[in-house]
Order: C-alpha cells, then structure tokens, then sequence
C-alpha cells in the first residue's frame, strides 16, 4: 500500500467520507420520522424535535425557528442554506473537499458526487409536498448508494479509501449512538396503556438504522428493549450497528501507518462496549453509556487528527 | 425544426480564412466529411448535442475560475465547447511539430545561456538592456543547471493563421502555461456526444500527453533518486487552473499539493507531510509564478509558496518545473528575437515565423507604432490572458491617447505587431433552439511542447475560439470558448 498519503488530502477524504454519510443519516431520519407520525397516535406528542436533538443541532435550530414544525424542522434539515449540517450545505462541503483530493480517486467519482450535489439544490426545496419530500430524499440516498457502489468496486482499496471509510463509519457510529440516545429517551414510561405504540417506537428505532428486517431474521422474539439494544449496539453483522462501525475502524486503522495512538482510542470504545451490559442499560444508565461512547469517538477522531492530518 | 440547419452556401467564410470552408462555400480538402454529417442534422438536433456536452461539461465538473469585483474568491464557471472540430492535415502537422521543437529548443538555449556566459549578449544577437531590464530576469539563476539544461519544460505556443493562411507564432508561454487538460477533456466530451463524427477519420489521439508528462517530469529527479516523487504544486481551489492542476495531479497518479504541505529541511530536501511522516518530494510541477515559489526570497508575503525552496533548487536538491527564471524568455519583447535565437544557437532557419513585430525602445520603430496606432496591437512586455493590450482598430482615441503616453513613458514594456485577422471556423452560435446557426468565429492554437530528457509536441492542441462576431479576443477569461482539435490522416 502506498502509505505517503499527503496529510492534507488524508484530512479531506476523511470529512468527505462524514458529509456524505451525514446527507444520507439525515435524509433517512426525516423520511423514517414522517413514516413513524402516520402511525402515531394523535395525542402523543412525538413530532418533529427528536431530529433536531438526534442531529443535536437544537441551539442553532431555537436561533432560527421559533417551533419544531414539520415544516421547519425539514427545511432546516434539508435545505436551510444558514445550518452548515443541512444536507445541501453538507454536500457542498463533501464536493469542495473532493474537488480537491481529485488525484486520490477514480475520475469518475467526482461525477457522482457533483451529481449528488446537483440533485439535492435542486430537488430539495423549502416547502414541498410530502410525495415530493419523500422522492427527493430517495433520490438523495439512491445517489450516495450508487457513489458508495461505485466506489467499493472501483477504487483501490489504500490509503484514500480507508480515510473516507474512516470518515463514513466515524459518522455513523456517532449517528447510531445518537439514534438510540433520543429515541428511548422519548419513549413511553412503562404501564401507559399503550403498549402496542410503544413497540411501533422500538420498530422505529430499527427502522432508522435499516436494521428492522435484519433484526426479524436474527431474532426471533417480539421487538423489545434488551433485544434491540443488544442488537443495535453490539451485533457484529450489522453495518450500522456501534460494534460494527467500530470493528470497521479498527481495521481501517490497522492498515494505515503510525497506527498507535488511533488504534488505542479505537480499543478504548470497542473496550467499553464489551464491558457494558448492554441489554439492561435503561433510562439514566444508557444515557450515560451513549454519553461515554461520544466521548470516546470524540477522542479517536482527535486521536486521528494528531497524528495523520496535522503530522508530519 | 426537422429542416437542414446549415447551408453551408450562406456560410459567410470570405471575412477571413476559413479553416473548414473556402469563400466559395465548399469544404476545405479533408473537412467534406465532417461536414456532411453537420449538414444532415437538423436544428434540433445541432441544439441537443449542444447540450449533451454542456451537460457531459457540468457532469464531469469541467470548470475555470473567473475573478470577479464582487466575489474575491472567484465563480466557478463552466467550461464553453462548441461542438464543430477543427480539423489540421497531418502532414502540415508534422512540420509545426517539427517547428515547435525547434523554437523551444532555441528558446531554452537562450534561457541557459542568460544565466551563464551570455554569450548571445556579448555577440548582439539580443541587445543586454533588453534582458537586464525584463522584470522577469532572476539575479538568483545566474550560474544553476538545471538538469538536461532544460529550463522550459513546459511550454505553451500560441499558434494563429492570418486571412492569406499563412501560420504564425503568436506567442511562447513559459512560465505557467494552461489549459491543456481542456485540451484532453474537450476530446473526452466529443466522444460522448458525437460518436458518429469519428468514424469518417483518422484522428490522432491526444490522451498520452500525462504519461509524456510525467515522463518528462521524472527525468529531471535528481539522479540519486530511483524512483521520484512528483508533486503538482498548486495555488489552491481559487486559482482560475485549479480544475487543470487536479486533473494532471490524477491522470499522472503524482500528488496534489499547496505550499502548506511542503517543508525544506535542513538538509535543504523538501519533504511532504504525509499520514506515514515526511516524505522527500524530487520533482516539483508548480503552477504558482516565481515570485510567489519561495517567501524567504521572493514576495515574503506569498502565502502560497514553501520557505527555503530556491535553496533546496540552487542545492540540486529538488527539480521545479518551469525552472525559476524561465519566463525571462517569455517576454513580448524578447520574442520579436525569437527567429535570430534560433539561427545563433541551432544554426538553423526557423520553420514557424513570428508575427512582424515592432519593438517601441528602437526609435524608428515607436515613431511608426505611435504613428500607426489606429492599425497596430500594442503589447506590453510581460502581461498574459490577453490582458493590458491596445487593439488599436477597435479603440477609441481616448484609449489609443493613453496608449501612446504608456509607450512614451516606458518603451521597452511594448512592442506592436499589426492586427492579423486570424482564421475562423464554423461555430454554433445564438441561444438555444431555433435561433442558434452556423457562423464563422475566430480561433487561435495551443500545442503544448514538453522538454526533459526528450521532447514531446502535443498532437494539435487546444483550440480556443472567441465566441462574439468579429472579435479576436479567445481567452477564456475574456468569453472565449473553445473547439475539439483534430490531427488528421489524409495523405495516403
């Protein structure tokens, strides 16, 4: 492997990698969020703000906003040009860093990538009708499947490759932490009487993470906490489970050089991870759990950055 | 729609020499076939392929910064294409190619001899004001070798054909010369959207200019160094090239790099900072001026450029290309030489020829350019892009007043040549739809020329057309457009 990568070029594919892999998060958050509301009985009081805690983007939401409306928390999501994690302004930013790391990937890429930046200006409006809404954030994730195809098959598999591997499953792990964090927060106390939506909101969890069919083939029980907690964290087959993500870290960062100091914050999560006991995290434990698993890709992102983007 | 768009019978090609028609409105010999098949396609049709390539254009990201008064950062535009190639014989190839070699060579004779025993000096072949005066001369070059003696590596030679056909030398661009990669992309684009066009040619293919490139650039490592690292040093995503400086970093597998990731080390090498440490870097491509190379010497307010670097070149450490102090030849004034550098240090007669020139410091000279400005173009010495220019038929008297005091004021920046009417071709021009037609636009020609341990003359080059009625003006920063360039076999 050609292991000069410059610092510089590492440093932009990795938050190339997070951009895309954020667009996508928050393009299936709002699409998941609408689908679980359909469902949702009119009293509860769901709505719009989980997303706005999710992308924990609440402080720059209240500046702009003065309620989480459907309305508004979509288009601060989507398409607000003052919120720099909207995934228009994402995905500008995912196309400004790969016009400059060109030379690192396959020509082509940069097509896909402009296209994805193209298709989301233009089809990502303020106030559209939700069919629209709907086909417009499967268009986006379609194009970030297709980038992320393409990819895989066609890119060596060096370097470059695993910064933006890095950057994708970095992103995710945090999403999925989060995920969890917010929406068992919000869930039903126990012993309302409403059973039967209590179990829509753990289907919704799994929903969020593409990870409801995946959990019927796996497990063979009725959704419920314990399951789906152990199943979302600590699954190694799933991609988007925490474990995964970071089992995918680990050996990204086991390819690279001058791999100590990453790798170590990389076992550090993966440590505590194994440590907890996880099915029966509940309330303020698995706040805390999920507070410490920030705290932890927080560190190896810095751990990251010390020694492969400001090196030298 | 569903009619013949173009009649090539009300194609006005007598304003100017034509490249694909005669002024009787025939095909000029070997563009018959071409265009027929632009004859058969109605008006829809010539639109849709307009589009299909401003499209394949965005798609592929195809761009060039304009600096505008608004925006200090610059606006990302699209590249123009007009879909209509220009067609060159082979065989009248062959001999520019042959001419372009043989002027680089005499220019980079030149280059090395200026800053050694400037023995061209000496003999009067270029007078030694001229050189000591030109704000491109670098006191700190004098007596370095670089290796090969090469110090224009890369050069770009502006080509044009005045209303008789006769070709000239327009201008040799060697310190940063660009736009070759839009050399490779228009034929890319060409390929997508008119397939068709190609199966009645032989055409050359262009695409093995980044491997030559990179050759080229490789031989110039320092010799110890088995296999070199090449950097492309670029000014950063706001330089009107940018688009071109990733693209020969990732067609030639070298790195892209701002001033930022390099450092000189003690041991006067540049090293890259890389995710493994540093990294020693051989070869330099930069595309920033001298002046901006290296802050400790030059402009020490050059965000752009990386500490100690003229020292790690001085040292032999690292190669640049261009080599500081090359643009020394390229200087409008030093051009109207380039014919008696060419027999001084080849012994040979020049193939191409210059545009007659006028240089104002001869007095006789002014007199008649001060005299004639209504006829002339007034140059000044070292400006590019078309900029700082007087053409002098379209101006008017305010601007040829200020002119004349310019060159009074200081000669030796100017020099005049008289206004050629350079050859045009047909372009598709008018908004979309029903309005677009036909018509001839001027156009001029880039080759490329690289020297390192060999030489390499690009096939064609980058044709660049000014895309208003009448006007000369190709650059790319002044609305100019560009064609697809096509060397092609005719002669059996």
């Amino acid at each position: 492997m050609k292991h000069s990568l410059l610092s510089s070029a590492a440093e932009r594919l990795y938050w190339l990698g997070r951009y895309i892999e954020r667009a996508e998060n928050t393009a299936r958050l709002i699409m998941v969020n609408a689908g679980l509301l359909m469902e949702m009985p009119a009293r509860l009081p769901l709505g719009w703000r989980p997303l706005i805690d999710i992308t924990d983007t609440a402080k720059r939401f209240d500046s702009l906003y003065a309620e989480a409306t459907e309305r508004n928390v979509c288009r601060f999501l989507t398409c607000d040009s003052r919120h720099s994690s909207a995934i228009t302004n994402a995905l500008a930013a995912a196309r400004e860093n790969a016009r400059t790391v060109r030379e690192t990937m396959p020509r082509v890429t940069f097509e896909y990538i402009n296209d994805l930046h193209d298709f989301a200006h233009s089809e990502l409006t303020p106030n559209p009708s939700r069919v629209k809404r709907r086909a417009a954030l499967n268009g986006l994730s379609l194009r970030v499947q297709r980038l992320e195809g393409f990819l895989s098959q066609n890119m060596l598999h060096d370097a470059p490759w695993q910064f933006l591997r890095l950057g994708n499953h970095i992103e995710r792990a945090d999403m999925t932490t989060r995920i969890i964090d917010v929406r068992t927060a919000d869930l039903l106390p126990p012993g309302h009487g409403l059973a039967p939506f209590q179990e829509i909101q753990w289907r919704s969890v799994l929903i969020s993470l593409f990870a409801r069919q995946s959990y019927h083939a796996t497990i063979s029980a009725v959704v419920q906490r314990p399951l789906v907690l152990e199943f979302l964290l600590s699954n190694l087959d799933l991609p988007r489970s925490y474990a995964y993500c970071l089992e995918a870290i680990r050996r990204g960062i086991r390819s690279l050089p001058r791999n100590s100091k990453s790798l170590g914050a990389c076992n550090r999560a993966l440590h505590d991870l194994q440590a907890a006991n996880v099915g029966e995290l509940e309330g303020a434990t698995l706040h805390r759990f999920i507070d410490n698993c920030q705290t932890r890709l927080g560190e190896l992102h810095t751990a990251m950055q010390e020694t492969w983007f400001r090196g030298g | 729609m569903g009619k013949v768009a173009i009649d090539w019978k009300q194609y006005d090609a007598t304003a100017s020499w034509d490249e694909l028609v005669t002024p009787a409105g025939r095909a000029r010999s070997g563009a018959g076939p071409l265009l027929r098949v632009l004859s058969r396609l109605t008006d829809a049709e010539l639109t849709e392929r307009q589009a299909a390539a401003e499209l394949a254009i965005r798609s592929m990201g195809i761009t060039f910064t304009v600096y505008s008064g608004e925006d200090a950062s610059g606006i990302d535009r699209a590249w123009p294409f007009d879909i209509v190639p220009r067609l060159i014989r082979k065989r009248e190839w062959d001999r520019i190619s042959r001419g372009l070699k043989q002027r680089v060579r005499a220019l980079n004779a030149f280059i090395d001899d200026v800053y050694h025993g400037q023995r061209a000096l000496r003999d009067g072949v270029v007078p030694a004001r001229y050189v000591r005066k030109s704000k491109e001369f670098r006191q700190r070059c004098v007596g370095i070798d670089p290796p090969h003696g090469v110090w224009a590596h890369v050069c770009g030679t502006d080509l044009v054909r005045d209303r008789d056909g006769a070709l000239y030398v327009l201008e040799d661009n060697l310190r940063v010369p660009s736009g070759v990669s839009y050399m490779l992309e228009n034929r890319a684009i060409m390929k997508r959207v008119f397939p068709e066009l190609f199966d009645d040619y032989v055409i050359h293919p262009v695409d093995d200019y980044p491997q030559r490139l990179a050759a080229c650039l490789r031989s110039l490592a320092p010799q110890s160094r088995s296999s070199p690292r090449v950097v492309v040093l670029t000014p950063g995503i706001h330089n009107s090239a940018y688009f071109e400086h990733t693209y020969l970093a990732s067609v030639m597998g070298a790195d892209l790099v701002e001033g930022t990731d390099l450092t000189v080390g003690k041991d006067d090498c540049v090293y890259m900072k890389t995710i493994a440490g540093r990294v020693r870097v051989d070869v330099i491509y930069r595309r920033i001026d001298d002046l901006f190379l290296d802050p400790s010497v030059f402009n020490p307010n050059s965000m752009l450029g990386v500490p100690g670097l003229m020292r790690a070149w001085q040292a032999g450490k690292v190669a640049l290309a261009n080599a500081p102090g090359c643009g020394v030849a390229d200087d409008k004034v030093i051009y109207t030489f380039v014919p008696d550098l060419v027999r001084y240090f080849l012994n040979e007669e020049p193939i191409l020829a210059n545009v007659p020139s006028y240089r104002c410091v001869e007095k006789e000279s002014r007199d008649y350019v001060l005299d004639n400005l209504d006829k002339l173009v007034v140059k000044p010495a070292n400006e590019s892009g078309g900029y700082g220019m007087l053409m002098g038929p379209g101006a008017c008297a305010k601007e040829r007043t200020a002119f004349a005091r310019a060159v009074r004021a200081n000669p030796r920046n100017y020099m005049a040549q008289p206004m050629l009417t350079l050859s045009s071709a047909p372009t598709l021009v008018g908004p979309p739809g029903s309005d677009q037609r036909m018509q001839p636009r001027h156009l001029d020609l880039r080759p490329f020329i690289l020297s390192g341990a060999e030489t390499y003359v690009t096939m064609g080059g980058l044709t660049r057309v000014a895309m208003k009625k009448g006007s000369m003006v190709v650059n790319s920063s002044q609305g100019g457009g560009s064609k697809d360039t096509w060397v092609v076999d005719l002669d059996p």
